[in-house]
């Protein structure tokens, strides 16, 4: 129950957050929370709907009141440039952004789960340094440069992928065939982005693993004749398992963030690349839009992680 | 034996990643054959921003690209190619002066993409929508505005002008497009109108499909179009990032695009065709004429023989643009007068100018009554390069410079409210000289906000109502040389645009861009013949 009112403080907390940054930059607000596009489009009519819709002429406090009843109707506001509502245009590159980051996070966690494990179960073995050298080389550089990188090489140079976008336009495909179009189109921002993230969950199950095979509990487990296979993943493995756990949900936030560059570079249609259009376009509506629906799947992320703690370690149901 | 059992996860994880292998590798094999050359009449034009906006005239977005997507499908009443006005709904048509009014005469074999015959009516019919509900690229109400539209016959029209306008043609018939009576008398929210009735125009193309997540457009040739049936059967936009479109271009994917002038020339080599936009935008230093020192026009003038604008050129758009020109309007220009002041690169103009003021050079910096004379330079990141240069140079002769980069809104709030000494940006549409009233006069953030000479004010308003084109000219010329003595701002540089194409449909740049002015290649008359 604690969790809850938590989450809902950090809740409000972003709501106020958006509410109020518009309104605090210099010049107009009507024209912060409409974009530059709203000049052109403004006729007299239009302005003084827009100064009643929101309030503006009132006191900041009926202003806020006026902003939740309308987020509360599933109203995120209007975009002017793209002559659409705010929730229409962030809800089309939703899914898109949900399958890359998605995608993205389920492979570099597990697969940084798996090889930690195995690097912490012997460490110093010539396997480990080996997975610690390439994994932390990799790793090391920035997202989209990787993404430069995969894109020079196998779309560029190779032609084996291609050049930009998540389908293939007009190409008329359908049923098995656009679930590859798609796929392949997916294949080299979601290389970039999990070879860029898998490392810090490598590291830190395979630090966490180091501490835990010195408990005696794994000795113990050793003792009883239990196969190498059972210890590691059973006995070590689930109990390195908790911080990996918290990190992923912190990790979304970072990736949500960090698929704007990679979104960039293969013009893949994401929520990232819409934030980067709407910066050129100065359109504020949508920029808060992405904000909001980023902090609440941020939010909404770290409490299903809080929910599943109990299920991986069963003391946390008996702390509270 | 437990080196064996080590082993069993690592084939666990292999198991997963070999399938992914599989998985791409077959995508491999799947996929190799791409990049065939697509059907001979089929194009495809790559764009890096995709989504322009739903092709209908009040839904695109207010930008030129959107207006070239919605230009396939609707027509206007004259249209553009690369040197002159040509026929496009009206046949014909001329100006009556006792009357100040333009007739139409209409074509008579024009159908709508539902089959309804286009007539007077939907001319009369769009004349006064637009009037009601304002479109972002044709303003009908105000000095280019029609007074009244009235049908002659079935297939002539007469509108009344308000006031003379001489870019009547340009910015009115050459740009409104043409919309349907039959369709549009029921439409109360044009911005909210996007079925598929939305997209039935008279043009060569008809929309096929539109996808504003992928930023992509489908058109298909309209078989009973008046001119024939078009010789491109299908246009595709698709959307591909700036710099993926030289290797786009190359691997066959695309047929035409825009690309960046440092790769021209190995486009060349490899068989493209390179066409290059006439100058139509320009970067500006703003001065602000409101306030002490830069009130004074010996000051202004002072700063100007300071910058050297071939070197800037040269240095931060590393060639590929040509030097400003004081009176804005560029070299390349029909408009353009090479009598006005250039104020070529000259340091020591600059501090004679400044001595005649009353400064001082006192440690290599001019100072004024014990006080040091010290600008404020602001722009936005984009303009970083420019404005460290020419800190860099008013420096050198003197000029102490307090040189910031901020957020583009910040920057238009410190210029609304005169809070700056000099600024950088830029602006387009440097084709037909009705542009100068937006950018001299008129209270735009694009503006000089400069209506303190009155000689230029009533010349600026005077060149829109001459219908001589001769005598306009003549007043076009005059307004760039009291412009450029008077320098409100300073045109730094013009930038050097570039599109690459196969060559399979022969591109070209609009006379005076598509339109009242959008400098893109995309003329729809290339497709058609």
């Amino acid at each position: 129950m604690r969790n809850v009112i938590t989450y809902v403080i950090a809740f409000l907390f972003i709501l106020t957050l958006n509410f109020l940054l518009p309104r605090m930059l210099p010049g107009d607000p009507l024209m912060a929370i409409y974009g530059n596009e709203a000049l052109i489009a403004m006729t007299p009519e239009l302005k003084a709907h827009l100064i009643e819709r929101f309030a503006l002429d009132q006191p900041l406090w009926q202003q806020f009141g006026a902003y939740l009843v309308a987020l509360v109707q599933g109203d995120l506001g209007y975009s002017y440039y793209y002559n659409f509502s705010v929730s229409s245009v962030v809800l089309g590159r939703l899914p898109w952004t949900l399958l890359l980051v998605g995608t993205a996070l389920i492979i570099s966690t597990l697969l940084g789960i798996v090889l930690g494990i195995e690097s912490g179960w012997r460490r110093g073995s010539r396997r480990d340094k080996s997975l610690l050298t390439g994994l932390m080389t990799v790793s090391g550089f920035p997202d989209f440069f990787l993404g430069i990188l995969l894109l020079i090489g196998f779309g560029v140079t190779w032609g084996i992928f291609p050049l930009s976008g998540a389908i293939t336009p007009y190409a008329g495909l359908s049923g098995a065939a656009l679930v590859l179009d798609v796929l392949h189109h997916l294949f080299l921002p979601l290389t970039a982005l999990t070879l860029c993230h898998i490392g810090a969950s490598y590291l830190l199950t395979r630090n966490t693993m180091v501490t835990v095979l010195k408990n005696p509990y794994i000795l113990m487990a050793k003792a009883k004749g239990l196969s190498d296979r059972a210890v590691r993943y059973k006995h070590a493995g689930r109990n390195a398992l908790l911080p990996v756990v918290t990190r992923t949900g912190i990790q979304l936030g970072r990736l949500v963030t960090g698929v704007i560059f990679v979104e960039i570079v293969f013009a893949y249609p994401g929520l990232g690349y819409l934030t980067y259009e709407a910066l050129l376009a100065r359109d504020y509506p949508v920029l808060q839009g992405v904000l909001l629906i980023v902090a609440v799947s941020v939010l909404i992320a770290n409490f299903l992680v809080d929910l599943s703690y109990s299920k991986l370690d069963p003391r946390i149901r008996y702390a509270h | 034996m437990p080196q064996l059992k080590t082993r069993m996860p690592f084939r666990k994880a292999l198991l997963i990643l070999l399938p992914l292998a599989l998985v791409c590798c077959l995508l491999v094999i799947f996929y190799g054959g791409r990049g065939q050359p697509s059907e001979s009449t089929s194009y495809t034009i790559a764009d890096s921003t995709g989504d322009w906006g739903y092709p209908s005239p009040y839904t695109h977005y207010s930008r030129g690209p959107g207006y070239v997507r919605m230009s396939l499908i609707f027509e206007t009443l004259v249209w553009k190619d690369d040197s002159d006005f040509v026929p496009a709904l009206a046949k014909d048509w001329g100006y009556v002066e006792e009357e100040n009014a333009y007739i139409f005469e209409l074509r008579d074999d024009v159908t709508w993409h539902d089959g309804t015959n286009f007539t007077a009516e939907d001319v009369i019919f769009t004349i006064d929508y637009v009037k009601t509900h304002p479109n972002p690229f044709v303003t009908l109400i105000g000095p280019s505005g029609v007074r009244e539209a009235a049908a002659i016959d079935d297939y002539t029209v007469k509108l009344y002008l308000e006031q003379p306008y001489a870019p009547f043609l340009h910015d009115v018939a050459g740009t409104l497009a043409i919309i349907p009576k039959h369709i549009w008398e029921y439409v109360a929210q044009p911005e909210e109108f996007t079925d598929a009735q939305a997209v039935i125009g008279t043009g060569p193309y008809t929309l096929a499909d539109y996808s504003k997540e992928h930023g992509t457009y489908l058109y298909k040739a309209y078989e009973d179009y008046y001119l024939g049936k078009p010789a491109v059967d299908e246009i595709k936009f698709v959307k591909i990032s700036e710099e993926m479109i030289p290797a786009a271009l190359k691997e066959g994917s695309i047929d035409a695009g825009d690309v960046p002038p440092e790769v021209v020339s190995e486009m060349e080599e490899a068989g493209f065709t390179i066409i290059t936009a006439p100058y139509a935008w320009n970067a500006k230093l703003t001065l602000n004429h409101q306030k002490e020192p830069l009130s004074s026009k010996q000051f202004r003038q002072a700063l100007a023989y300071a910058i050297d604008r071939e070197a800037l050129v040269q240095i931060t758009q590393r060639g590929h643009a040509m030097a400003g020109s004081p009176g804005m309007m560029p070299p390349t220009s029909d408009w353009y007068n090479p009598n006005a002041p250039q104020y070529e690169y000259d340091p020591t103009k600059t501090e004679q100018l400044l001595k005649g003021l009353g400064y001082t050079l006192e440690n290599g910096y001019f100072t004024k009554d014990g006080k040091e004379l010290k600008l404020e330079l602001i722009a936005t990141a984009e303009f970083k390069a420019v404005g460290q240069f020419v800190k860099q140079q008013l420096e050198e002769v003197g000029i102490k410079i307090d040189f910031t980069t901020l957020e583009a809104k910040t920057v238009d709030a410190k210029v609304e409210a005169w809070d700056f000494d000099l600024s950088v940006y830029g602006h387009g549409g440097l084709y037909e000289p009705s542009i100068l009233k937006r950018v001299i006069i008129d209270k735009g953030f694009n503006s000089a906000r400069y209506d303190s000479n009155q000689a230029l004010n009533q010349l600026i308003e005077a060149q829109l109502s001459e219908m001589d084109a001769e005598k306009r000219k003549e007043l076009v010329w005059q307004i760039q040389e009291i412009y450029a003595e008077d320098l409100p701002a300073l045109t730094l540089y013009y930038p050097d645009w570039y599109w690459a194409h196969d060559g399979s449909v022969p591109l070209y740049y609009t006379m005076d861009g598509i339109a009242s002015g959008i400098p893109i290649p995309l003329n729809r008359l290339a497709f058609v013949e």
